[in-house]
């Protein structure tokens, strides 16, 4: 978020949609980068349901995950969210792992 | 505001003639205004002294390899490189290359310069060229694991000392390099038309052109492997993305590099993605599609992690996150050729 105006950027991670569109602040489709960028939250928190954690949106472009003893840790950025995952709830996250998938369901 | 400064890192083995290629560089016209970076590899830069041609612009990095405890070495040579340019007159300096040592793994390179928040904004950073010497590229690729690495990092292959009447068979040269990068344009600096300046504008910021979907690559030495994943034409980007980020997480030590062209289905229009091991580009976006076929692909090359690994674990994430937008496996693979300089 733009601090000095309060206008949801769209992040500067390769993968936010703000670097799909190649601007920072895509006002013209910004309800398509709010709508994708809800659905990554929740095929995220699907992802990390079966290791007890939740993701919700933290101030527009980052993400915080909470664990089910309260516990919080902000991730920046999609990169992070993993980081972060190991680390609160002491298991590893791998893709290549059929469990990956297991929670997410029909998103 | 100052212009990012476009960055380009040169690499290649032990006497592979990366300091002969910049040398003779620095010399044409096509050579000012390049600030270099020397990494060399022990007590002595003797690099520095044959680059006398960029002597104001050298910033040399003593005792050591830069791509290991070396990182903060090449942020704060670079941050010194364009801080002097500045201070000296505006945009002195117009393009800057980092030349590692022979033993460099540019990985780190790379992930300095993604990473570092005031290089991001100061510095494009192109791409990787690879010098392959023609004479001992051969064993070198086949003995040392640190060669391979710089082959498949690389957005480009330069052969050096084809001239030399011990030099390998060009075509041999170019198989082997696509056996191990499936997407790798290769160049010879002995060739007529051959310019430095033209292959590093080529690559155009991370940038390497798209090209024709390549096809795998053979299975090759140190348990590297090579390999084209296509899913459907449309990704999910908000999915996509979600996969291969955990990807590199995990197991990003043993990617060496992932590359492809894919249209992502909110734009409709294609984008070239590039990473090196845990550190991707930021993606960049293409008006229309270069090659005459539409369609998605992506280019893995690996370190002991195989193709049925990774192309199973998209088609199930996929299928599951986003139904109908499977990885295909076993496509047909499309010509692959070296593309015109």
């Amino acid at each position: 978020m733009c601090e000095v105006c309060a206008i949801f950027g769209a992040g500067e991670h390769w993968s936010d949609f703000g670097r799909l569109r190649n601007e920072q602040f895509p006002f013209e489709d910004i309800q398509v980068y709010r709508e994708e960028r809800s659905r990554r939250l929740t095929l995220l928190t699907r992802i990390l349901a079966p290791l007890g954690l939740a993701v919700e949106d933290w101030d527009g472009e980052a993400a915080v995950l909470l664990d089910r003893q309260g516990r919080s840790a902000i991730a920046q950025t999609l990169g992070d969210v993993w980081k972060c995952a190991e680390s609160l709830s002491g298991r590893r996250v791998d893709p290549l792992a059929e469990t990956f998938v297991e929670g997410i369901g029909d998103v | 505001m100052y212009d990012p400064i476009p960055l380009t890192v040169v690499t290649g083995f032990l006497g592979s003639g990366k300091t002969t290629l910049l040398r003779n560089f620095l010399r044409t016209r096509g050579g000012r205004g390049i600030g270099i970076i020397v990494n060399e590899l022990g007590e002595v830069g003797l690099d520095q002294d044959l680059l006398v041609h960029a002597a104001e612009s050298v910033e040399l990095l003593d005792r050591g390899c830069m791509c290991c405890a070396r990182r903060g070495d090449v942020a704060k040579a670079l941050h010194d490189l364009i801080r002097k340019a500045r201070h000296q007159g505006e945009n002195w300096i117009t393009e800057a290359i980092i030349e590692t040592s022979g033993m460099a793994d540019p990985a780190p390179i790379i992930a300095t310069v993604l990473q570092d928040p005031w290089l991001r904004n100061n510095v494009t950073l192109r791409g990787v060229i690879t010098v392959l010497d023609a004479v001992d590229g051969l064993s070198n690729l086949s003995s040392h694991p640190e060669a391979m690495r710089q082959i498949a990092i690389g957005d480009v292959v330069v052969l050096t000392k084809s001239d030399l009447r011990d030099s390998a068979d060009r075509q041999a040269l170019e198989s082997l390099v696509a056996s191990h990068v499936p997407d790798a344009r290769v160049f010879d600096c002995h060739d007529p038309g051959f310019n430095l300046a033209d292959v590093i504008r080529s690559m155009s910021g991370s940038r390497a052109p798209a090209s024709r979907a390549p096809v795998d690559g053979n299975p090759v030495s140190h348990a590297t492997a090579s390999f084209v994943l296509k899913p459907s034409l449309y990704v999910d980007w908000p999915s996509f993305t979600v996969w291969l980020s955990a990807l590199l997480h995990c197991h990003g030590d043993r990617i060496l590099r992932v590359k492809g062209k894919l249209y992502a289905a909110s734009t409709g229009k294609p984008l070239i993605i590039h990473g090196v091991q845990h550190m991707m580009y930021p993606p960049v976006h293409l008006d229309s599609d270069p090659d005459d076929e539409q369609e998605s692909w992506l280019v893995f090359i690996t370190n002991g992690i195989g193709r049925d690994e990774i192309a199973t674990s998209l088609d199930r994430f996929l299928d599951r996150a986003a139904p109908g937008q499977g990885a295909v496996r076993g496509a047909q693979p499309a010509a692959i050729g070296v593309p015109a300089a």
